[in-house]
């Protein structure tokens, strides 16, 4: 299989509220770190790179927000304009052409428009090439849509091909088609949290992705791990307490804030297993962190959590192989 | 804490006043538990009540109990409900909405005639589309949430709508949709012999179909000629959900998580739906981290701690000073850790308070040791939200 590290895109997807940028940015810091000129991706959001990195807001324009890490904001009608031109050559037909009222109206309502031109531009930079002939990017990591709207983000291509039979916009998906299904190019990450809900959906959206669109999937996050701070010992004397064993409130307060933490520890380890048992992808875990926001610091940490628990896989893959 | 219980019942009096409850909030903050738990309270106050999801996740049937909802509502049956003590005086019902069949129910109602509704539906772009469209959902949701209520048969629909970062897209889809539909460029794509296209048109056609094809604007031709023939009656009827929406009846409750990201967004939705002139009743304020131990108390010395702790377990007792003393550490340790996302939740919460009109209350629901996944766990959240 090819590592993680060597696919050209990686895309982050999951149930909404799991943390997708924080693991889509700490994943592509990890690759930079590495010495990969990566292009972190955001599709048309409210940008939450600039907050994460201390960097200026993240727009349409590519900016550079670390050494070797790069990020845009692609925005669907800056991506329209930059496909015209790249077809058109000329400006003023593509504004006679684009900017005419009439095809302006028109584009608004052109289903799973807006979709294309994103998951197209994402792709135009996956293989963009210098004069050289070289890549232009090592990686291309995209914080893609939660779960739902996810699907049809990347069936978009997928019900082009089904429907045309020819013609420039069936070359063009089924290329980014093509690209999406082959495992040494691109990689699915999910995310999700160890509970019952995002573990239930991630497991439908991981069926979905393997067995509808047939596209491969990369690793399995699981978010927000509580790190347990009690022995099991420690753990029962807790969760055996009463709500009213301590007669002081704040005794008791220390006790119950223990409780939660054994709690959540014991059940994040039943949905954690749930997980190992049922998928074969590389089960990565990042730890609960107790701060404020994901900052640049706690993204470095995750990223370098990523790194290590990725690099123990392969390296037990080869000692098994 | 007063205010806490003055919001509850604030709330509880609203909801009990209104026949319609839409919630709205961005993806992951307990939309769809939240829905479900403001119907449970409804049916054990004696109303008929509804609880409408179009979360594809089966989520709502998860927590409810039963193997799965479809389009049509289900009843919730009484054993699930004395299975974990509750003896409710109305009914709980529940339904998911699926994109597929609520669309293709839309055809059936508005197609003109028999032709037009096996166009629309044998169209290959339609299955696609139908779920996918920008809006289509929305309004799918909309549109079967309006028929139900017209129907009388519930006392009170809660609306669980999908994630998305435009709060009203269920009521501007149907404008959109019309809009377009309307537009010059669709009418040449569904009546190209009409004539009316002027010289400069047609070369804009031209060039467009260098990039899509021929063939696409074709299908696009067909499936929108077909789809066209729907709209009298989507224009019709969007302008009565929008009434029924912005209407006495109905009441909107954000729904949010105390983060700062989710508190702005929730301010967000509270603006645009302002805006648009729907009436928010109230904010719902999920997986807040409760103040364990107050922060000045968080300086206890171990030693304290260790001899205040005695009385956890035998064993605990049994354990030589030093070890009282690193347990009494740990325990300190966490709770610190706890103390401060309380800290940032309330920061994050008055900044909510500070920011929206005070008549409108929050309600705070905490963080639970355990999921919300069952008839069991969204009575436990019932009871946090409106018995304070």
């Amino acid at each position: 299989m090819t590592s993680l590290y060597d696919r050209r895109m990686v895309l982050f997807s999951g149930k909404g509220g799991v943390g997708k940028t924080t693991l889509a940015s700490a994943f592509a810091l990890s690759c930079a770190r590495k010495g990969q000129r990566t292009l972190l991706i955001e599709l048309n959001v409210k940008d939450r790179l600039n907050a994460i990195f201390g960097s200026v807001e993240v727009g349409p324009e590519i900016v550079e927000i670390e050494q070797n890490l790069f990020a845009v904001n692609i925005s669907p009608s800056v991506a329209m304009e930059e496909y015209g031109l790249m077809k058109l050559r000329v400006k003023v037909v593509y504004k006679a052409v684009f900017e005419n009222r009439v095809v302006q109206s028109f584009l608004r309502v052109v289903p799973g428009l807006n979709d294309l031109l994103m998951l197209g531009k994402s792709h135009f930079h996956a293989m963009e090439v210098d004069s050289a002939g070289k890549f232009l990017w090592d990686k291309i990591v995209i914080d893609a849509p939660a779960t739902g709207h996810g699907i049809f983000f990347l069936k978009i291509p997928s019900v082009i091909t089904s429907i045309l039979e020819s013609g420039p916009m069936f070359s063009d998906a089924k290329k980014i088609e093509e690209f999406l299904r082959d495992p040494k190019m691109t990689a699915i990450n999910l995310v999700t949290l160890p509970e019952e809900m995002p573990v239930n959906e991630t497991l439908e959206l991981r069926q979905t992705l393997v067995e509808e669109l047939e596209m491969p999937i990369g690793m399995i996050v699981a978010n927000s791990v509580y790190e347990p701070v009690f022995d099991e010992q420690e753990s029962k004397w807790v969760l055996d307490a009463d709500a009213d064993q301590f007669e002081d409130t704040q005794t008791q307060g220390f006790v119950d804030a223990a409780k939660f933490r054994a709690q959540r520890v014991e059940m994040q380890a039943e949905y954690l297993e749930r997980l190992e048992n049922t998928l074969s992808e590389t089960l990565v875990r990042v730890p609960y962190y107790f701060t404020e926001r994901f900052d640049f610091q706690t993204i470095a940490k995750i990223a370098d959590e990523i790194d290590e628990q990725l690099g123990e896989e392969s390296g037990s893959q080869r000692s098994a192989g | 804490m007063a205010s806490t219980t003055d919001a509850s019942n604030q709330f509880a009096d609203l909801i009990s006043r209104r026949e319609v409850v839409v919630c709205v909030g961005s993806g992951g903050v307990g939309k769809t538990t939240t829905s479900a738990v403001i119907a449970l309270h409804a049916a054990l106050e004696g109303r008929k009540a509804l609880v409408l999801t179009i979360d594809p996740a089966k989520r709502l049937a998860n927590s409810l109990g039963v193997d799965a909802l479809d389009n049509e509502p289900t009843r919730i049956p009484i054993d699930r409900f004395e299975e974990v003590g509750l003896h409710p005086k109305g009914e709980l019902w529940a339904m998911m909405l699926d994109m597929k069949k609520s669309f293709d129910h839309l055809v059936d109602r508005h197609a003109p005639d028999e032709k037009s509704r096996q166009a629309i539906l044998n169209n290959k772009l339609y299955q696609y589309f139908s779920t996918s469209l920008a809006g289509t959902q929305e309004y799918a949701a909309a549109e079967r949430l309006y028929e139900i209520y017209t129907g009388g048969e519930y006392d009170l629909i809660v609306l669980d709508t999908p994630p998305t970062s435009h709060a009203l897209d269920f009521l501007e889809a149907p404008n959109r949709l019309v809009d377009a539909i309307n537009s010059r460029a669709m009418q040449f794509l569904y009546r190209p012999t009409s004539g009316l296209l002027s010289v400069g048109t047609n070369y804009v056609i031209k060039t467009l179909s260098r990039f899509t094809g021929g063939e696409m604007l074709s299908e696009l031709g067909t499936f929108l000629k077909a789809f066209s023939t729907l709209f009298a009656g989507f224009q019709e009827r969007a302008g009565k959900v929008r009434e029924l929406m912005t209407s006495d009846v109905t009441t909107f409750t954000v729904i949010t998580a105390p983060t700062a990201g989710n508190i702005d967004e929730a301010i967000y939705f509270h603006k645009k739906l302002g805006a648009d002139h729907a009436r928010v009743g109230g904010f719902v304020t999920n997986r807040v981290h409760p103040a364990w131990v107050p922060r000045a108390e968080l300086s206890r010395p171990s030693g304290q701690l260790s001899r205040e702790l005695s009385g956890l377990s035998e064993a605990y007792d049994a354990l030589e000073r030093d070890a009282q003393k690193e347990f009494a550490r740990k325990i300190r340790g966490n709770a610190t850790d706890f103390q401060v996302l309380a800290d940032l939740d309330e920061e994050a919460i008055m900044h909510l308070r500070d920011t929206i009109p005070r008549s409108i209350p929050i309600m705070r629901v905490p963080y639970f040791a355990h999921d919300i996944h069952s008839l069991a766990g969204l009575d436990h959240v019932r009871r946090s939200l409106f018995v304070a």
